[in-house]
């Protein structure tokens, strides 16, 4: 029994218990879905595909973003909801770099790694702005951050003078790699790419300070300043990792498509990832955060997006279902219904004594 | 409540202000109006622009034929609103036109239906409202001038003319045909000239027309569209875009499901059918085999606008409607020239 | 000044800065624009673009005051909007139940998020945010395809016009052009006449601020801070219902795209009235002149002919940002 409670309490068990429930469904419903198959694809190199791929390839984004989400929630008590936005803006940036004025360039104007690295500081410059207004302006996080929301994509559409680039598999081959496959290796390079991020992301946490600073702030802000914190520069640096966070997502967005559609990239996405955070257990006004949880949260989510799909829910009618799905699990997850419901288990015990 | 006076006291002269502002321009307005108007525009012809988006290659052609043709050098200033696919949008900005009192309004509507108060208002503004590229439904028809675009349902049948003078030439069974239309931005003219074309050859030729999905003009959304067919449907062997950008997004989707798109629907192709041809791209799949055949929607409406503007300025009536001239791309030889609406049209080979 | 400063409420101080800047605004858009902002009707037109933006807005402004936030106010008017659409086109449904269902519709989703948010207490910004994603999804699954209405009674009402006398204009051809206002502009005015009043003088309108202000202090005055909560989550979703079927008076047709973003916007134009988001202080004159400002700047932009649609965002994003920092920094100058 108390090995039971420990771990109802764990703050994974929500989360895990979700992707359970989810796989559970899909394993009656038709157990196709847990099929993978090699393949060729149009390339001529063998891939992977199969449903369960489909989660880790384009759940990726996702769960870089929660990483950066977490910290941001932990660090301010609000949440980022710029993130798509800015996706947007840095997608529109890199391709700049790589196709200067030229929106169907014959050969890229730079090595992809300098549009990528133009394409961080461009998002981490945008996650300073909105950071700089929270931390030293002290406007809500979601408030501030509606700015970059409302501008975000029209700057992304400024900054190529609203032409769509393409960038063709003749002007570099190598740019689909990070949205598709490296030939030769039959997993979506996004996965790598998200698992680099986690095992980054894990080992600053290990052996940074970085966590314990971030709920420190976020738990009190004033006790962590008398212990000779900088809560200002500390949730200054979470908006700016979740910046680096967003540049990631873009990469993989852009190299997805190899181009850009300024009012439909992302969109929603910040969405998503807020849910990845709130799934994970993770208090949305601060504090204490649990990184995993967090990331198997934005799995979640993107299992059950399959899984709608899958169903042949049209992509537009798909939020109904999720919304659905997520007032079910907050709602049990909620402190209130959580104490009536173990109140009700001991009545249940009780009664069951006193019949014995 | 000795601290809320000096507020509420802000507030009083405010609202008097207000009043005095609003009442003070709606008693003279005839002189600020007659003094304004022509003055700041020095002869120039103002013509307000309300596109309805950005969507596709197409569109981004259309705004720029527009952009080009009716410049400063010429005697025009010209007021473009983009309204982001929205009717709403669209109407806001015919009556910001209204309230400008520019000269023209050119209005390429998203829908077709909801027009008339808008136009009404415009119409008692004095200012002649063309229609471009698509049409509104109004039961007047002297809302508007004229409507300058495209015969989009002649552009179908021609596409299907071509497909049944393909299949005829290969003596491929048209019982095998399985067609699949990804069409357009629902209740759009283009959608329903274009669908029109489709179904209508359907049901003349007796073709197995397996599926109607909307893919909005958007390359994502035809991607998914397509996902969503080749999921579903194993024997699609000819897919009818109604766009240029659906079917590239079908084309991504098609090869990412390892199969190929091409003429040879006997041995496991997937024939693309598509609409526009306004840019290299669009072509250059023509000329790599991977869309079959394309017909062509002009973009470049602005110069039959321009006519149609200069007979106004002359006092003289334009035609009602103006269609303009399109043509036909394939990439195959065994076609070159197919008979649709009683005409015959050629069909450009390009390789 | 200084103590005057010091002498005013955050609500009114902040509600003086709003006022001024809307009307600095509009009068630089006469002087630098002329023609058409001297015309009544250019601020009529945007009155009657924004009548719905005016109604949520107001009740946006309500659960801010409270300490909430209700972003699904978007996906409601959407929702209504088509439903009613529906409802009237291929049920041949009469007015009046349209307007019921419209109503029903806002008191439903206020009565499931008000109990989530207030007796589950559950954060606000997840239940309105699972709100957003059911009420846009639902309709789309009412209808996907955009449509307009055809109810012949329906539409008589939709162009039922009240005509302001003596604000009329003279057109090109001489012809004098009455100015007008649409039934949904009435509606708006009317919602906010009476939530001003219900914030100023009535004891609910008291409990608002208290709750935002300090929900611990509001416990011990012995108000019932779940009701309040509950209740303001009930006027705001009424409200999108009420505002959805303005919308749908102005526009005549369901679309699932109707009203994307109106949740961001109704948001922005109750920050920039000077509400705050972290509760306790707010003003729904102020806004009311924030959704004013908000698309007086929308149609300078679009008047001043910038030909792309991007400057509508930057402008609005940078008018937001001035007005947090403004906000910002005179509070932290009052409070010192």
């Amino acid at each position: 029994m108390n090995t039971l409670k420990k771990i109802t309490k764990n703050q994974l068990f929500i989360p895990l218990a979700a992707l359970l429930i989810l796989a559970m469904f899909n394993l009656i419903m038709d157990p196709g879905f847990f099929k993978i198959t090699l393949g060729q694809n149009n390339m001529g190199n063998y891939v992977l595909s199969g449903y369960l791929i489909t989660i880790l390839d384009s759940g990726s984004e996702l769960a870089i973003l929660a990483i950066g989400m977490t910290l941001v929630t932990a660090a301010s008590g609000g949440q980022d909801i710029s993130v798509g936005a800015v996706i947007a803006i840095g997608g529109s940036a890199m391709l700049r770099v790589l196709c200067g004025n030229d929106p169907k360039p014959a050969q890229l104007h730079a090595p992809i790694i300098v549009a990528f690295l133009v394409s961080c500081i461009v998002c981490m410059l945008f996650g300073a702005f909105n950071g700089t207004l929270v931390a030293y302006f002290k406007i809500q996080p979601m408030v501030a951050t509606l700015i970059m929301y409302t501008a975000g994509r029209s700057i992304a559409a400024w900054i190529n003078n609203n032409t769509l680039p393409v960038i063709s598999p003749t002007a570099s081959p190598s740019f689909a790699y990070f949205g598709g496959f490296i030939p030769g290796i039959p997993i979506p390079t996004p996965v790598f790419i998200a698992i680099i991020c986690m095992i980054i992301i894990a080992l600053v946490l290990k052996f940074t300070n970085l966590g314990l600073y971030t709920q420190s702030v976020g738990i009190n802000e004033s006790s962590s300043k008398l212990n000779g914190l900088n809560p200002q520069a500390i949730k200054l640096l979470s908006f700016v990792i979740l910046g680096l966070c967003v540049a990631v997502a873009a990469l993989i967005k852009v190299s997805r498509i190899q181009t850009i559609n300024y009012s439909v990239i992302a969109k929603d996405i910040e969405m998503d990832a807020i849910l990845a955070v709130a799934l994970g257990g993770n208090a949305l006004s601060g504090g204490k955060f649990n990184m995993p949880a967090s990331i198997i949260g934005a799995y979640v989510i993107q299992f059950l997006t399959t899984t709608l799909y899958k169903f042949k829910v049209q992509s537009d009618a798909l939020p109904a279902y999720k919304a659905v799905v997520v007032i079910l699990l907050v709602v049990l997850s909620a402190p209130v219904v959580r104490e009536y419901l173990s109140g009700l288990k001991k009545k249940i015990k009780a009664g069951g004594k006193e019949v014995a | 409540m000795i601290k809320y006076k000096g507020i509420i006291s802000v507030i009083l002269t405010e609202l008097i202000l207000c009043v005095i502002l609003t009442t003070g321009c709606g008693s003279t307005p005839v002189v600020l109006d007659n003094s304004v108007s022509g003055e700041e525009d020095d002869g120039r012809i103002v013509i307000g622009f309300s596109q309805l988006g950005a969507e596709s290659d197409w569109r981004s052609a259309n705004s720029e034929s527009m952009r080009s043709t009716f410049t400063g050098e010429k005697g025009y200033r010209l007021i473009f609103e983009d309204g982001q696919q929205k009717q709403s949008n669209q109407m806001t900005a015919i009556r910001t036109f209204i309230q400008q009192e520019v000269d023209y309004i050119v209005l390429a509507p998203v829908t077709e239906t909801g027009w008339e108060n808008v136009l009404e208002e415009a119409r008692k503004a004095g200012i002649p409202v063309i229609l471009m590229d698509r049409m509104v439904d109004v039961e007047d028809s002297e809302l508007y001038v004229c409507h300058v675009g495209s015969d989009f349902e002649l552009e179908g049948a021609k596409a299907c003319e071509w497909l049944k003078a393909y299949v005829e030439k290969k003596e491929i069974d048209e019982s095998n045909l399985h067609i699949a239309n990804i069409q357009g931005t629902l209740g759009s003219t283009a959608q329903i000239g274009r669908t029109k074309g489709l179904s209508d050859a359907a049901k003349k030729y007796g073709w197995d027309l397996i599926a109607e999905v909307p893919g909005d003009f958007i390359q994502a959304k035809g991607r998914e569209a397509m996902e969503q067919l080749l999921s579903e449907y194993e024997d699609i062997n000819v897919v009818y875009c109604e766009n240029d950008n659906e079917a590239m997004g079908a084309i991504e989707a098609i090869e990412a499901a390892g199969r190929h798109t091409g003429t040879d629907i006997e041995n496991g192709d997937i024939m693309i059918i598509s609409f526009d041809g306004v840019n290299e791209d669009a072509l250059s799949l023509v000329r790599n085999k991977k869309i079959s055949c394309i017909a062509e929607c002009n973009p470049d409406l602005a110069p039959k606008i321009e006519t149609v503007i200069k007979q106004l300025e002359k006092g003289e009536t334009p035609q009602k409607l103006s269609y303009v001239d399109e043509e036909l791309y394939s990439s195959e030889e065994d076609v070159l020239s197919i008979n649709a609406g009683g005409r015959e049209y050629k069909v450009t080979v390009l390789r | 000044m200084k103590n005057k400063l010091k002498n005013m409420t955050d609500t009114n101080l902040l509600l003086t800065i709003t006022i001024i800047v809307f009307f600095l605004m509009y009068i630089g858009a006469i002087v630098f624009q002329g023609k058409g902002f001297l015309k009544p009707q250019t601020f009529f037109n945007i009155l009657n673009a924004n009548a719905a933006l005016i109604i949520t807005s107001v009740g946006m402004s309500i659960v801010m005051i409270t300490g909430g936030i209700d972003i699904s106010v978007g996906g409601v008017v959407a929702l209504v909007s088509m439903s009613c659409a529906v409802y009237l086109d291929y049920h041949d449904g009469n007015v009046f139940t349209s307007i019921l269902i419209a109503l029903g519709i806002g008191i439903l989703f206020g009565l499931v998020q008000g109990y989530l948010v207030a007796y589950l207490d559950i954060q606000p910004f997840i239940v309105s945010l699972a709100g957003m994603f059911f009420a846009r999804g639902m309709t789309t699954i009412v209808n996907s395809a955009p449509f307009n209405v055809a109810n012949e009674k329906f539409i008589a009402l939709k162009e039922t016009r009240i005509v302001v006398p003596g604000m009329g204009s003279v057109n090109k051809k001489g012809v004098y052009v009455n100015a007008y206002v649409e039934i949904g502009v009435i509606v708006a005015l009317l919602v906010v006449l009476i939530f001003f009043f219900v914030l100023r003088w009535t004891k609910l309108g008291r409990n608002f601020y208290a709750v935002g202000g300090n929900k611990q202090s509001a416990l011990m005055l012995g108000i019932n801070v779940k009701r309040t909560k509950f209740i303001s989550h009930m006027i705001c979703s009424t409200l999108a219902g009420i505002g959805g079927y303005v919308y749908f008076l102005h526009v005549g047709s369901g679309s699932a795209s109707h009203a994307s973003g109106m949740e961001m916007n109704a948001i922005a134009s109750s920050i920039i009235g000077g509400t705050m988001l972290t509760g306790g202080v707010g003003n729904i004159i102020g806004t009311f002149f924030g959704v004013l400002s908000l698309s007086t700047i929308q149609n300078i932009v679009s008047s001043a002919g910038f030909d792309q649609a991007w400057w509508t965002g930057i402008t609005i994003a940078a008018m937001l940002c001035i007005f947090l920092v403004i906000q910002s920094v005179v509070m932290a100058r009052k409070n010192k």
